[in-house]
């Protein structure tokens, strides 16, 4: 299958003149591409393929949205495909393993929505999920958090919109979260 | 049959012709039960809505229904009575719907081999539908993907591909927009040796490790850069739309532009998003009653999801979310 090929801003799917805002959104719309629950991908790619994918996005976001890293990189980037490095070995790539502690905490996962530049109110916007409860999730606010039962998909969406897997995410965090 | 009908049958299928104010439209989808009748029949009454005189034919051979979904009873005559010969002209089985503009050729009641139509009697379907004073044939096509079926999706100007947000309609999905892809380039290939990579290539497992139709140019244009510059234009050439139906939610809809994405990067199919379908209850009730959702004031949205997408593909654009 192919993998992702070109530059950072190939792989983000975005123009070389995309704006701060443009990064932001081109990034959401990989992380849900390539997450672990995606649709559009699971049946298409294997497991190992939508990894490399993955780190592929993370590895452009990681350079575009620093304006400093942006710029060097436009000062020596080379725009053919044919002269870009093959993608990093999956291993050294996947994020989750070690940003996430087990049991997550809402302050974990906050940091991790925050490296990757996901705004809750993306978030909420596609999973319909409010802000509030967004915010009581990453303060540990568990007295404030809705039942188990839907706690855990609101983890699960949450985790997917940051790029995490979302059972285990889900699983973690409501180990601390005290049953009523 | 008289002189003039026994004509020497086409070598080649018949390919759509790009200015021809007639538009043959189909719906395939690869998995059954995602919504594919619904869908031809409401988009159907939508256009007739819009002024266009359009034909519904139920190409689902062998499994058809698409009278039941426009709430008429099974039609006297039907496609196989025409492919039969029973029947000269295609135009003697269409029937009206008590709709204006839009009329139904059924396949409802057809033998009970209908679904093994040969290829003679497929390209004879084929060049009527095209000859039938319409603006839009719209083909409601079966699941799988059969050669009969992929060859009526190939033939149409506009070929949509209905999937609902679930995995298994997502993966026969790709599977079918795969196989109709390698159906038409192996038309399109020359000489036996890129047929022969063309062949391989259907195989997922092949030993070549051909695993995407961007993997099968890569080998035949190891082999004969000319014939992979062919297969590059059908590559090109080759649109199909999706449409979602059965969304719940802004997630849901997003789905479309993702496979939009995942098309174009990793299979490098040019395909574009008509649309999505809203899932609501008054579609189901409607089923029950027999009725179509278009005609209750229930199923308002779901019909303005499909107003939409009828008018878009009308329009030739596509359907771009700001959130997605």
């Amino acid at each position: 299958m192919q993998t992702l090929r070109g530059n950072h801003y190939d792989v983000l799917g975005i123009e070389p003149s995309a704006s701060g805002d443009e990064v932001e959104e081109a990034f959401r719309r990989c992380v849900l591409l390539y997450g672990e629950g995606s649709l559009a991908t699971y049946s298409l790619l294997e497991p190992e393929e939508v990894a490399a994918a993955r780190a592929r996005v993370y590895e452009a976001y990681s350079v575009l949205r620093d304006s400093d890293r942006r710029r060097e990189y436009d000062s020596t980037a080379r725009p053919f495909a044919a002269d870009e490095p093959e993608p990093p070995a999956v291993e050294e790539a996947r994020p989750e393993p070690r940003v996430l502690p087990d049991p997550v905490t809402g302050a974990d996962l906050r940091r991790v929505r925050e490296e990757r530049g996901v705004a809750l109110k993306q978030i909420a916007q596609t999973s319909r999920i409010g802000v509030r409860f967004l915010e009581h999730i990453e303060a540990d606010r568990h007295g404030q958090l809705p039942a188990v039962v839907y706690l855990r998909g609101f983890l699960q969406e949450y985790a997917r919109a940051v790029g995490l897997d979302p059972q285990r995410t889900a699983g973690s965090y409501l180990a601390r979260v005290p049953r009523r | 049959m008289s002189a003039a009908q026994s004509v020497v049958l086409p070598t080649r299928l018949p390919t759509p012709s790009p200015v021809a104010s007639r538009r043959i439209w189909s719906i395939g989808g690869g998995k059954g039960g995602i919504g594919k009748s619904l869908l031809a029949a409401s988009l159907g009454s939508q256009l007739a809505r819009m002024g266009k005189r359009v034909v519904l034919v139920d190409a689902d051979l062998g499994g058809a229904n698409l009278h039941t979904c426009l709430g008429v009873a099974g039609p006297p005559l039907t496609l196989g009575d025409f492919i039969q010969r029973r029947v000269e002209r295609i135009e003697d089985v269409a029937v009206d719907t008590g709709r204006p503009g839009l009329r139904l050729i059924s396949g409802a009641s057809d033998f009970l081999s209908a679904a093994n139509i040969n290829y003679a009697q497929k390209i004879r379907v084929l060049n009527r539908i095209k000859a039938l004073d319409v603006d839009v044939v719209l083909m409601d096509l079966g699941a799988g993907t059969a050669y009969n079926i992929i060859d009526f999706f190939l033939a149409s100007d506009i070929s949509l591909l209905a999937v609902v947000p679930e995995p298994t309609s997502i993966e026969n999905g790709y599977r079918f927009i795969k196989s109709a892809l390698y159906r038409r380039l192996r038309r399109a290939a020359q000489g036996d040796e890129v047929r022969r990579i063309v062949d391989c290539a259907l195989d997922p497992k092949n030993p070549s490790g051909i695993r995407s139709p961007l993997d099968l140019l890569a080998a035949v244009e190891r082999e004969n850069p000319a014939a992979a510059e062919a297969l590059r234009r059908e590559l090109r050439a080759y649109q199909p739309h999706f449409v979602v139906n059965q969304v719940r939610g802004e997630a849901d809809a997003a789905i479309g532009q993702q496979l939009v994405t995942a098309c174009a990067r990793h299979l490098g199919i040019r395909a574009s998003y008509a649309g999505f379908v809203r899932y609501d209850d008054a579609v189901w009730r409607c089923v029950r009653q027999r009725r179509l959702f278009v005609d209750d004031p229930e199923g308002a949205r779901p019909t303005e999801d499909v107003r939409q997408i009828a008018s878009r593909l009308l329009q030739g654009e596509n359907l771009t979310l700001p959130w997605a």
